[in-house]
């Protein structure tokens, strides 16, 4: 664990659940997600397309767009209170200015009619910087430190720009205000391997230099597995397992982390190993309401399962919520009952 | 079988801001397969292997060199009859949503190529539901299922099952999967991998595999071969274990030491290699493509340039002047 830095705030999501509007009424993306960032660690939040990852992260800056509300929760930033009660001109200012973000697919996000440096220029007034050519030198800064010529890639065009460059202009865009809190969406998506390896490393490297606090959400278990000092793993909306990363993977707790290990492809060993989890993974419209979301394709289902919300146990160091894990943790007082509750946060 | 020699392609760029562009996309590429076989294709992006399954699958013109089908040189035959041969070759989009009409149940998407493929044949109206339903068990999909269902309706995993069932209504002898699993939740790929291995053993399809995830090309099948590609050229190339296990060239070894290590459950290989940032990768054509990012380059690399071969009694053939083994893999973590 890195030493925690004064200038990193800690991040505390409480009960959160985020719901969308659909035909159906409106369904839970996120559902009773309870998570602490804590100060100077990298979070890893890893999930299959679907269970709610970029929900999650838009709400850290209550960010989530029609048809999507915030139901109920918190997301409590040292420093700052409860960004879910922000609003207008107190929020705008909250983004980018202390919490940084790359939202997903951010390097098809940049205006391919302006420069990068004109974009640049456009944050810095947005958010009211008086040293603008400080501003482009720190940008030019940070960009030298992740490998490139600063100076050129502020004078180009998104599309002379390369899928890993245009990443790092997102990651530059985010902590260039000055962020200690981070936010990436899939920071590596759609990038070969060795670009994704530099990236990566940046990321640390940027994370530590800086005291940040910093949450990366990702659908590839190896990602966090490379960076994240603690690992969240969620499933159809709701966190299933939490811990330190090499513990988790390590010894996975939930049978879900586990089939998730089970499944991936490896570069060694006995091939034979690997299994596929049975099923598919649950949509909005397919979220059980009650009972496990992960037991129609969990092997060691019990009856309880069924219908019982699996209790939210705390193991030293580690959060498990599992029916099998019964009895041998502390279980949470705050267990959440799912969509009757909270309806005061509109 | 299939096989490849001497392949050149370099695709044409007007109109870019530099003006005319001329992009090697692949220097001169031997390959081939047997039936039933599997290649896996590993680089980075734009190295050339879409090109390249483009071409095998006779989808995009080549420049120069040869392409022979059980022997026959493509270039002998007619349009036509090239046409036949190629039709054997199906290729697997990587996205299977954009694959699949989303307006067509998957009972209309399998119609049409059955229906061509029974007046092809001679077949009667009946057999075309049988096979629909024949091809979807193949595949393992439950026809009862899926067959009424729109694309948006399955999952991805499904949806790429249903890809692959329409590339087998014209009874291929080789399909092409151009990243067929990476957009797939990973609680899924596992067994489009098993399908692909399956088909194989069961029908004698021959697989090409193009993937950026090595680790995947071993489940397609442990007998397959790995060729490693790296700016158009093949620069090392032998049985997937070995090339996974024992590498010798050092972008095999780059490539494999950028996968992410699944600490608590492996410990990284310890001599893994970082390239060093080419400052521009496309300077020079002479001498060793790769010297100009390998940490191991001698003034040898710069002015010779290295061919495929098994210089230094390697199992794999490499083209490097200074082929040696390093452990950049990970290993499963001794388990406390
Ligand atoms: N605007 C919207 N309207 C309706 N449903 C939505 C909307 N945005 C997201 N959803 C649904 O909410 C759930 C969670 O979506 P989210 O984008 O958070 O998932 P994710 O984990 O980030 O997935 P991915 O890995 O594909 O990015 C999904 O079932 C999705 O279909
Ligand atoms: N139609 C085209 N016109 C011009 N250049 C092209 C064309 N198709 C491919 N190229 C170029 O040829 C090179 C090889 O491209 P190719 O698509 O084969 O790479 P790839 O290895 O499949 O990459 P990726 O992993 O990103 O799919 C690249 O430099 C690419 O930009
Ligand atoms: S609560 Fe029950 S169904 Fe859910 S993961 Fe645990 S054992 Fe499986
Ligand atoms: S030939 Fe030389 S430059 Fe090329 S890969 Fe081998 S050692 Fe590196
Ligand atoms: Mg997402
Ligand atoms: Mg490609």
């Amino acid at each position: 664990m890195p030493v925690t830095d004064k200038r990193a705030p800690g991040v505390r999501i409480s009960d959160l659940s985020v719901v969308y509007r659909t035909g159906a009424g409106e369904l839970p993306a996120v559902r009773g997600v309870d998570l602490e960032l804590v100060p100077g660690t990298i979070t890893g939040v890893v999930g299959e397309s679907g269970s709610g990852k970029s929900t999650l992260a838009l709400s850290m800056l209550n960010a989530v767009q029609p048809p999507g509300r915030i139901r109920s929760g918190s997301v409590d930033i040292d420093g700052l209170g409860d960004v879910v009660t922000l609003g207008g001109e107190d929020l705008r200012k909250t983004r980018g200015r202390h919490v940084g973000y790359v939202f997903q697919a951010a390097q098809n996000s940049l205006n391919p009619l302006k420069t990068i440096g004109k974009q640049l220029l456009d944050l810095g007034r947005s958010h009211e910087v008086d040293d603008l050519p400080g501003l482009v030198k720190e940008a030019r800064s940070l960009l030298d430190r992740m490998g490139l010529d600063g100076a050129r890639v502020l004078d180009s065009y998104q599309h002379e720009l390369s899928g890993g460059m245009r990443q790092r202009v997102g990651i530059m865009l985010a902590l260039v205000l000055n962020a200690h809190v981070v936010v990436l969406d899939e920071p590596t998506t759609a990038l070969d391997m060795i670009t994704q390896a530099t990236i990566l490393r940046i990321i640390r490297e940027v994370h530590e230099e800086r005291g940040l606090t910093t949450l990366v959400i990702t659908h590839d278990l190896g990602v966090v597995a490379e960076i994240a000092d603690r690992l969240a793993v969620m499933y159809g909306g709701r966190l299933v397992e939490q811990g330190p990363t090499r513990e988790v993977l390590g010894a996975p707790r939930h049978p879900y982390t586990r089939g998730l290990l089970q499944a991936i492809p490896r570069l060694v060993g006995d091939i034979d190993e690997a299994r596929a989890l049975p099923g598919r993974p649950p949509t909005l419209g397919t979220i059980p309401p009650d009972g496990c979301v992960f037991r129609e394709r969990c092997d060691v289902r019990m009856d309880v399962c069924e219908t019982g919300e699996p209790p939210v146990l705390t193991i030293g160091p580690r959060i498990v919520a599992c029916h099998t894990a019964a009895g041998e943790g502390e279980q949470k007082e705050t267990v959440t009952t799912g969509p009757t509750r909270g309806e005061e946060q509109a | 079988m299939i096989t490849g020699k001497g392949i050149t392609k370099t695709f044409r760029q007007r109109g870019s801001m530099l003006g005319a562009r001329e992009v090697p996309a692949l220097r001169g590429v031997d390959f081939s397969m047997e039936k039933g076989g599997a290649v896996s294709f590993i680089g980075e992006s734009g190295c050339g292997k879409t090109t390249l399954g483009r071409i095998l699958a006779g989808l995009e013109s080549y420049d120069s060199g040869e392409i022979a089908i059980d022997g026959v040189p493509m270039s002998s035959l007619s349009h036509r009859q090239r046409q036949s041969h190629f039709r054997r070759i199906q290729l697997i989009h990587q996205d299977p949503y954009s694959a699949l009409n989303p307006a067509r149940t998957i009972h209309q998407t399998l119609d049409a190529p059955l229906t061509l493929r029974a007046k092809q044949t001679g077949r009667s109206r009946s057999w075309i539901d049988e096979r629909a339903e024949e091809l979807l068990g193949l595949v393992g999909l439950d026809p009862g299922y899926v067959l009424s269902r729109y694309p948006h309706q399955l999952s991805g995993g499904m949806r790429q099952r249903v890809v692959i069932a329409r590339a087998l209504t014209v009874d291929p002898d080789m399909l092409v999967a151009d990243e067929a699993t990476s957009m797939i939740d990973v609680s899924l790929r596992l067994g489009i991998l098993a399908l692909l291995k399956d088909l194989r053993d069961r029908l004698g399809v021959s697989v090409l595999f193009i993937t950026h995830d090595v680790a995947t090309a071993r489940y397609i099948g442990l007998d397959g071969e790995l060729y490693v590609i790296y700016r158009g050229q093949v620069v090392e190339r032998g049985p997937v274990e070995t090339v996974i296990a024992d590498p010798v060239h050092p972008y095999t070894q780059s490539l494999l030491s950028a996968i992410p290590v699944l600490h608590g459950l492996e410990v990284p290989g310890a001599e893994r290699v970082t390239p060093t940032e080419a400052i521009d990768p496309n300077r020079k054509d002479t001498g060793c493509l790769f010297a100009p990012r390998c940490p191991f380059r001698t003034d040898r690399c710069e002015a010779e340039t290295p061919v495929l071969g098994h210089d230094g009694g390697t199992v794999q053939e490499h083209a490097c002047f200074h082929p040696r083994r390093r452990s950049v893999v990970a290993t499963p973590a001794v388990q406390a």
